[in-house]
């Protein structure tokens, strides 16, 4: 029934997997990571503080928006704030009214006269390069460095026997 | 892909010279050539398409066209067409990329950009800093 028209080709946000999906459809599953992954386009209107905010689509941070995140999507264009670091497949558009904070990695990068943007610019054809920085979950961070501290005392105990 | 137009009074450095060292001037200039160096003027400044430059510009309007290496301070605007290509870092109150251009390094585009760089400069810092998942410094 569905044509290859009415279809679309994304890429995961977090394993950076290549996967087709229907124009309509609004998040799914990436098969890679398993995680759910939104597809939708948006407009943040509100104040958002969240550890991710991921979209495969075009998100649009309004004038009264604010996000306080890290950033990935396929394009952005920013008439609020955005604090943290932007990744976008294509083109980020910073308004005269917006304002950037963060480290911006896109295709493309337009700024308009007035807006702010403080932070490491990568722009060009073909970046950002390579896939995305993976996301280390909080668990295992937690895990990680509670298992360094025995082994920290341990050493600590060897040395002073060995004294 | 448009280029930036230059005046009827500027200088221009060939694309067959090469200059090395400190470049002060006034009014326009246009480097098609290779440049290493300084550049201090409270005039504009087009690095063209063919040229090669390296080095610091300190410049009221800085239109770059071709590969750029180096710090750009500016006044009053920065202008990356499609055919540039420039490493480092840029504090200017307007910034314009053209698609197809390559930017890699800091940038602090405000109005206030050039303002109290010192006490200023440290607070952005900090600010990116804390967004980018690095670790703040230690304040002393």
């Amino acid at each position: 029934m569905s044509k290859s028209g009415d279809r679309r080709a994304l890429r995961c946000p977090r394993c950076d997997r290549a996967i087709e999906v229907s124009k309509l459809t609004k998040s799914t599953l990436c098969s890679g990571c398993h995680r759910t992954m939104r597809t939708e386009d948006e407009t943040v209107t509100d104040y958002q503080a969240r550890a991710e905010y991921f979209n495969e689509a075009c998100v649009e941070v309004a004038r009264k928006g604010v996000i306080i995140s890290e950033v990935r999507v396929r394009s952005l264009v920013v008439k609020g704030e955005v604090k943290g670091p932007i990744r976008a497949r294509e083109e980020v558009t910073i308004h005269k009214t917006g304002k950037v904070y963060g480290n911006v990695a896109a295709q493309a990068l337009s700024v308009e006269e007035g807006a702010i943007l403080v932070g490491r610019v990568e722009v060009g054809p073909g970046r950002p390069t390579g896939g995305p920085p993976p996301v280390i979950p909080v668990a295992v961070v937690s895990a990680a460095t509670s298992a360094s501290r025995p082994t920290a005392a341990i050493n600590t105990k060897a040395a002073a026997g060995a004294q | 892909m448009p280029s930036i137009p230059g005046s009827s009074s500027e200088t221009v450095l060939g694309a067959d010279a090469t200059f090395k060292g400190e470049l002060s001037y006034e009014g326009a200039m246009r480097i098609e050539g290779k440049f290493d160096g300084k550049i201090t003027s409270k005039g504009r400044l087009v690095v063209g398409k063919t040229a090669h430059v390296s080095g610091e510009l300190t410049v009221a309007h800085a239109g770059l066209e071709g590969q750029f290496k180096g710090n750009v301070v500016a006044s009053e605007r920065v202008e990356l067409t499609g055919s540039a290509q420039v490493t480092g870092d840029i504090r200017s109150p307007r910034l314009v990329v053209a698609e197809g251009a390559t930017l890699v390094g800091n940038v602090v585009i405000s109005p206030e950009a050039l303002k109290g760089e010192a006490t200023r400069g440290s607070t952005e810092r900090e600010q990116i800093l804390a967004h980018s998942g690095a670790p703040a410094p230690a304040r002393r």
